[in-house]
């Protein structure tokens, strides 16, 4: 018997094909956010409400990731977003190749942002890179305050996580302050929004963020032609 | 449930190096699994299971290598294990924390016989 090293990532060939990817979004100069929930968080309503408030200053494209349907792309395009739906079949994920299947689809060139809805779940989506700036968790309060400690890794990885649906807070028992505790706990640089999508409490505050977050994006970038 | 497509790309990896070892009969894949990775070594177990019955690696052994969470308490600057993810130091309670390993999802090596 003998033995044959390895020493890899289970996960190598797809952090490789995200780093591809994540070099194709930035030589275009974008801004990439990937949406991380449990199915009915609110990540398409986020997007709806965002497309209206950026509507005439980003260019936005949306790459919706579901099992089946085309009913979020429907959702979307009718705010004003160009973008691609990718089916699943079945998967609970996206993967980075995945994405890059559909890039020569978009026209990169043309946009300022890419949101990625990923598929409705708060465990698999978290282990796969799929090359974009922003790993961002939505949490509904009406999901309950106890999430973060029961599907920490999501947690642990994001660099923002969204509370929404806090329009719903006088009807229900959700601790902000103890979510917002257990977060920084799992993920000391996690930053924590709250909004209502619907009806636009804190919406200008994550706008704020779209806008400082791609500025500095753009700082980073050599100007064209270097 | 992603298991079955962290098997598939493990398998990859796995023949990829066999075709290495073209006479070689594989006996067990060793691997990392981090109790903070989202992977969970029973599914791992099982799906692997599913994906190689009738193929040439059916009967390997997926020898699963289960690691805690580890990790350092920046007030008191004690070193910890957890079972799972927990609020807080063990010693001082402090939630000022880091996380230095338990999100492995990593192959090791194989046990093969050459033939």
């Amino acid at each position: 018997m003998s033995k044959v090293d390895i020493e890899k990532k289970i996960l190598s060939k797809n952090d490789r094909v995200a780093i591809e990817n994540r070099q194709k979004f930035s030589d275009a100069g974008l801004l990439v956010f990937n949406i991380i929930s449990s199915p009915g968080s609110g990540k398409t309503t986020l997007l709806e409400a965002t497309l209206d408030r950026l509507a005439g200053e980003m260019r936005i494209l949306v790459i919706e990731g579901d099992v089946s349907t085309e009913r979020d792309m429907d959702r979307v395009r009718a705010h004003g977003a160009d973008g691609i739906q990718i089916n699943t079949g079945g998967g609970c994920h996206l993967s980075a190749k995945m994405i890059s299947d559909v890039l020569d689809r978009l026209d990169l060139e043309a946009a300022d942002i890419v949101f990625i809805e990923n598929v409705g779940n708060l465990i698999c989506p978290s282990t796969y890179d799929l090359g974009e700036d922003i790993r961002m968790v939505l949490l509904s309060t009406a999901e309950g305050d106890d999430k973060p400690m029961k599907y920490p890794s999501i947690f642990h990885e994001a660099e923002l996580a969204i509370i929404t649906k806090i329009d719903l807070l006088p009807h229900l028992e959700f601790d902000v302050e103890k979510v917002a505790t257990e977060i920084s706990v799992l993920n000391s640089e996690c930053e924590v929004l709250k909004l209502s999508a619907l009806r636009g409490e804190g919406m200008e505050v994550w706008i704020e963020w779209i806008r400082k977050r791609l500025e500095m994006k753009r700082a980073a970038r050599p100007a064209a032609g270097e | 449930m992603h298991e079955l497509s962290i098997c598939e790309s493990m398998l990859e990896i796995v023949e990829k190096t066999m075709e290495q070892h073209p006479d070689a009969t594989l006996q067990r894949i060793f691997l990392d699994i981090g109790r903070g990775s989202t992977v969970e070594s029973v599914l791992l177990s099982e799906a692997f299971e599913v994906i190689t019955t009738g193929g040439p690696y059916e009967g390997v052994e997926l020898v699963i290598n289960d690691i805690p969470i580890a990790g350092r308490c920046r007030s008191c600057k004690r070193e910890f294990t957890y079972e799972e993810f927990a609020l807080g130091c063990p010693s001082c309670g402090s939630t000022d924390i880091e996380i230095h390993s338990g999100l492995e999802l990593d192959i090791k090596h194989l046990e093969i016989d050459e033939g």
